[in-house]
């Protein structure tokens, strides 16, 4: 996941290609569904969740089969190869991808490819039935990746160590010691997504959440709580994405992606996380996807970043340079991340209230926002929103523009 | 009686780090490069990327950064929950994660002075050392 190459972030490449289409499956309905398993109850794959996305965001775009020329597949825990979607689509295609790397991390790929003239309208397409295949985290079920630089939690074993969960967990110790913060404090951002998600038609947990209900769930990884971390669900996504001038005359406003960054954590892992917090990579990898963009900080108007934990997302805000360091759980607790504040995040719930699409969500939230349709999540007016992947070991920030 | 502990993970240079525990030492490879200690053990510098090292031996003194509790059983049942982690940084300025012994959670505040001990494990490959560390008198 992490070796994902990045295209270039250059100026020629900006804005080069546009989202004209989006296709998401029903979250919410289908983890309610997986539940209570009704009788017939069938449980969804890759593929039936890849034909329901790419049906929905091919109607969505306004274009005909015949005008899809290229195909991008992404199935984070297994999936049929791009000729077997071809097949089971019914596509003809110039190009074929298969794309690795969470969070829309391959969007600039794709772009490039389209740039160069392999394909001029591709299907981008993601798919995971992580919870009807069982799939567990953490624990000895963390392969070993020999390859991983620098290496993952797997080898902490012998201490007990293991989970992406406990990363936030000492990555929150840590911060609350440091800028003397409560455990409600950090409930705000549990609580604010949560009403986020109530305001999204498809999201997961749509029950109403107080600071009372976050400080009585239970612990997983003290002293971070159930409601701190991430859902996990099944679903697909897919994105149709097309040459600039083409998109002009699409049916639904473009979405441009306008620039990209990356930065990866070479060494000293642990430290860039939790006493950082992943800082030098944020401020160099957003600098040279705003740059690419011809933008800046202060020009973007809506946040997403992948939060697989609260403290994740605290740490995205102000790594970025969105807000000061310690001060972001204020500007959650005053609003100003809310819908209609001052930089609205995670606006449809994100993975913690919204869906556990591998950030894949937040980018299509991108696009909902941008094309001015999210209803009473809208953000006024915008122009510009920013998404922001950030691993323990990399950052890969993408600016999206309106219009192509 | 030895407590029963996760996998470790083994093979070329990862046992040397194990073989070092089980004489009660704690050490880390040292670059012969650049010097910068490499924790965990990989085969290549993360800082200049040479893949000779030098065993050295480590104060086992250090202080608390972060800590959590976990309590969610993620090794089903290998170990019993719930149980405290911290994180050290060492005097040689490694982070090291590892367990306390002889105090908890309630116990710890950020920048606690604590030093190496090692307790007798075991996991599937058999019998040895972890080091743990306690309060620093
Ligand atoms: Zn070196």
């Amino acid at each position: 996941m992490s070796k994902t190459a990045v295209p270039p972030t250059v100026p020629e490449l900006s804005r080069a290609a546009s989202i004209v289409g989006l296709g998401e499956t029903d979250y919410g309905d289908d983890y309610r569904a997986q539940r209570n398993q009704p009788e017939g109850y069938t449980p969804p794959t890759p593929e039936s969740l890849t034909k329901i996305a790419f049906a929905r965001a091919l109607e969505d775009s306004g274009l005909k089969l015949g005008d899809i020329d290229g195909l991008a597949v992404s199935y984070l825990y297994g999936g049929p190869s791009p000729a077997e979607v071809a097949t089971m689509l019914d596509l003809r295609l110039r190009h074929t991808m298969t794309v690795h790397g969470i969070m829309a991390g391959p969007i600039p790929q794709v772009c490039a490819a389209i740039a160069d003239g392999k394909c001029d309208t591709m299907a981008v397409v993601y798919a995971v039935a992580t919870r009807s295949t069982g799939r567990t985290f953490g624990g000895m079920s963390a392969h070993p990746d020999e390859d991983a630089v620098p290496p993952s939690y797997y080898y902490f074993n012998p201490w007990g160590w293991s989970s992406q969960g406990a990363h936030w967990a000492f990555c929150w110790q840590h911060y609350r010691h440091r800028f003397g913060r409560a455990e409600e404090d950090l409930g705000q951002v549990a609580v604010q997504l949560r009403k986020n998600a109530m305001a999204t038609p498809q999201a997961v947990m749509r029950k109403p959440m107080s600071i009372e209900d976050y400080m009585a769930s239970r612990f997983i990884v003290k002293p971070l709580r159930l409601f701190d971390m991430c859902l996990v669900n099944d679903g697909g996504i897919c994105f149709i994405v097309t040459r600039a001038d083409k998109a002009r005359d699409c049916a639904q406003p473009p979405v441009s992606v306008a620039g990209w960054g990356k930065a990866n954590v070479k060494m000293d892992k642990l430290d860039t996380l939790i006493r950082q917090q992943l800082r030098p990579q944020c401020q160099a990898a957003g600098e040279q996807a705003l740059q690419m963009a011809g933008l800046s900080l202060g020009d973007v108007g809506h946040f997403e970043a992948y939060d697989a934990a609260t403290m994740h997302l605290v740490n995205h805000i102000e790594s970025h340079g969105l807000a000061e360091p310690g001060t972001a759980l204020d500007h959650f607790a005053a609003g100003d991340f809310a819908p209609g504040g001052r930089l609205p995040v995670n606006t449809a719930g994100g993975m913690l209230s919204g869906s556990y699409m591998h950030g894949w969500n937040h980018v299509a939230e991108a696009v909902h926002q941008l094309r001015h349709e999210a209803g009473e999540r809208q953000t006024p007016g915008l122009e510009v929103a920013m998404t922001s992947l950030a691993q323990t070991d990399q950052v890969h920030p993408i600016i999206f523009t309106r219009g192509a | 009686m030895a407590h029963r502990r996760p996998d470790r993970t083994l093979g070329p240079g990862h046992d040397e780090f194990w073989a070092w525990c089980d004489k009660q030492e704690l050490r880390l490879p040292k670059c012969q490069a650049c010097g910068k200690l490499a924790w965990p053990v990989t085969p290549r510098c993360q800082q200049c990327d040479a893949s000779k090292f030098v065993w050295v031996q480590l104060s086992g003194r250090g202080s608390i950064v972060s800590w959590g509790t976990f309590v969610q059983d993620y090794y089903r049942g290998q170990m019993a929950t719930p149980y405290d982690t911290i994180l050290v940084e060492l005097e040689e300025g490694v982070l090291f994660i590892s367990n306390p012994d002889g105090f908890g959670e309630q116990d710890i505040s950020p920048g606690m002075e604590v030093s190496v001990r090692f307790i007798d494990c075991e996991d599937s490959a058999g019998p040895f050392r972890l080091p743990v560390f306690c309060r620093s008198s």
